[in-house]
């Protein structure tokens, strides 16, 4: 297999837009190739992610679309979805298409409109993404899918609500130094603590928002990557998956997915958690970030409360964790979400990120979760 | 092919019953909620239904206050992932039950209910 390397990220602005997801797209993938230098005919495919379009825009087939407003429209072009997860999903598909040969550049990306629509409508569209006969039918919603998980974490571990709701106050301070995010504004624990039950003991700041917004990367192979300015070499990429029903997983405070995936990224990249300098992770929730950080091994099993608590995840802690201010403060356009993260780590390993730089980051992790926890990818990125 | 001895629809019309059914596999003996068509531990073809006594403690739990369009009117609501006797979980809504009373391990006992048309599972206290 070939060595693969991103050279080119574009983001939007996550937050409100009066543009149909396909334009959103379509701008962070003009910047993505201007970023590149890559010219728009040079682009062999492209892998895209788009979740609840069907919903709100009443439009499928988006990849085809997107790959119109951009202005590539004869190449291949496939949709993904798996949920929250989709376009880091068509990131790790678009990987294995340069890494083995089938095409040298490709283009990755994903975005998603639900803020034309009222939050009761995307509270259940998002619902949609657990099962329609045993879960849907009950109310479920996806802050009740990680009440349940704060809950067993809790009584597991003696996690509490405070340190839930330090995660938030982290990822609003750096969000605050993220020109792209949707919230730019520092809070306090008892602005979370304060805040409306949302699904107990989650409340409205212990959760991200609803986002517009796009995100798009240049993927290409060794040998092209070689002429680009500053490749960002892709170490690995891993999936993995697990029951969909909650109530076939055995125990909820842990999310087994991110932990398999994690060990097949740490294998494949010979790595590990110990060398990973800047994190992007799927704080959904408080206490997604909470669990996500002991599956991916950074912290032992129950102790990522108290990193949250202590400031292990800040900027300028042990190891940095959302550094954009995370789905919390940067926004969480699903379909665009898992490549906003991988744009965030390139722009790290770079040095270009200003003032929420890691500095001297050299390798970076991104984990992104789908739905009840059935789908988790993890990738890592390293400079030369 | 052979039909899976629980179908969905069999399984939430017993449900409506009252019956609750898990399917044991006739390879290793594994005790799974349905449908499932292999095995998940050694892969067999082989399920016999199993009547399930309904009986479980509450392993974690949640009330929904902002809910989904079509539950709106319903809130605020409980719902619990519930451990029953035999070792299988189903999520359940928790009904008859103070929001405030709620703990993880409460006992509880299976009770059908309808949601919206829909047959359900729900739950309601029990003597441990």
């Amino acid at each position: 297999m070939r060595r693969v390397a991103v050279i080119g990220v574009g983001v939007t602005k996550f937050g409100r837009h009066e543009r149909t997801s396909a334009e959103l797209f379509a701008e962070a993938a003009a910047d993505a190739l201007a970023d590149a230098e890559m010219p728009a005919s040079r682009v062999q495919a492209l892998y895209y992610g788009n979740v609840v379009g069907g919903e709100t825009e009443k439009q499928l087939h988006t990849g085809p679309q997107a790959a119109s407003v951009l202005g590539i429209p004869t190449v291949p072009t496939t949709r993904f979805e798996t949920a929250c997860a989709s376009s880091h999903a068509a990131f790790r598909h678009a990987v294995m298409e340069v890494a083995s040969g089938a095409s040298d550049v490709v283009l990755v990306g994903g975005a998603e409109r639900v803020l034309n629509v009222p939050t009761t409508d995307s509270t259940e569209y998002f619902a949609y993404a657990s099962d329609a006969s045993w879960e849907q039918t009950l109310g479920l919603t996806f802050p009740g899918v990680f009440a349940l998980v704060a809950r067993a974490h809790m009584h597991k571990h003696g996690t509490t609500e405070e340190q839930m709701a330090a995660v938030a106050v982290k990822n609003h301070r750096h969000g605050v130094l993220n020109p792209k995010a949707q919230f730019r504004k520092e809070i306090t624990l008892e602005t979370v603590l304060s805040s409306p039950k949302v699904a107990d003991p989650l409340k409205l700041y212990d959760c991200c928002p609803f986002s517009d917004g796009g995100a798009a990367l240049v993927l290409a192979s060794e040998d092209v990557a070689r002429t680009a300015r500053r490749p960002i070499w892709v170490l690995a990429s891993a999936a993995a998956s697990d029951w969909m029903l909650l109530g076939d997983k055995r125990d909820l405070s842990r999310v087994p997915a991110t932990e398999r995936a994690a060990a097949a990224a740490y294998r494949q990249a010979g790595i590990g958690p110990q060398d990973v300098d800047v994190v992007e992770l799927h704080d959904c929730f408080t206490i997604a970030e909470i669990v996500a950080t002991e599956g991916l091994g950074l912290f032992e099993p129950g102790a990522g409360g108290i990193a949250a608590e202590k400031g292990w995840t800040s900027l300028g802690g042990k190891i940095p964790v959302n550094p954009s201010g995370g789905l919390k403060a940067k926004g969480h356009p699903i379909g665009a979400t898992g490549a906003a993260q991988i744009c965030e780590v390139v722009t790290q390993l770079r040095g270009e990120a200003g003032a929420r730089q890691v500095e001297g980051a050299r390798r970076g992790l991104t984990h992104t979760l789908g739905g009840n926890t059935a789908t988790v990818l993890v990738s890592l990125f390293g400079r030369d | 092919m052979t039909e899976s001895t629980v179908t969905l629809g069999r399984f939430f019309a017993a449900a409506r019953e009252g019956r609750l059914t898990a399917i044991r596999c006739g390879g290793c003996g594994a005790l799974a909620v349905p449908p499932k068509e292999l095995c998940p531990e050694c892969g067999a073809r082989r399920w016999e239904p199993v009547p399930l006594s309904g009986e479980g403690t509450i392993a974690s739990f949640t009330v929904i206050r902002v809910a989904p369009r079509g539950h709106a009117d319903e809130a605020p609501y409980a719902i619990a992932a519930v451990r029953l006797r035999e070792g299988v979980s189903l999520l359940g809504r928790v009904v008859d039950v103070p929001l405030d009373s709620l703990a993880i391990g409460m006992p509880v006992r299976f009770r059908p209910i309808v949601v919206k048309d829909r047959p359900a599972i729900g739950f309601g206290p029990r003597q441990p």
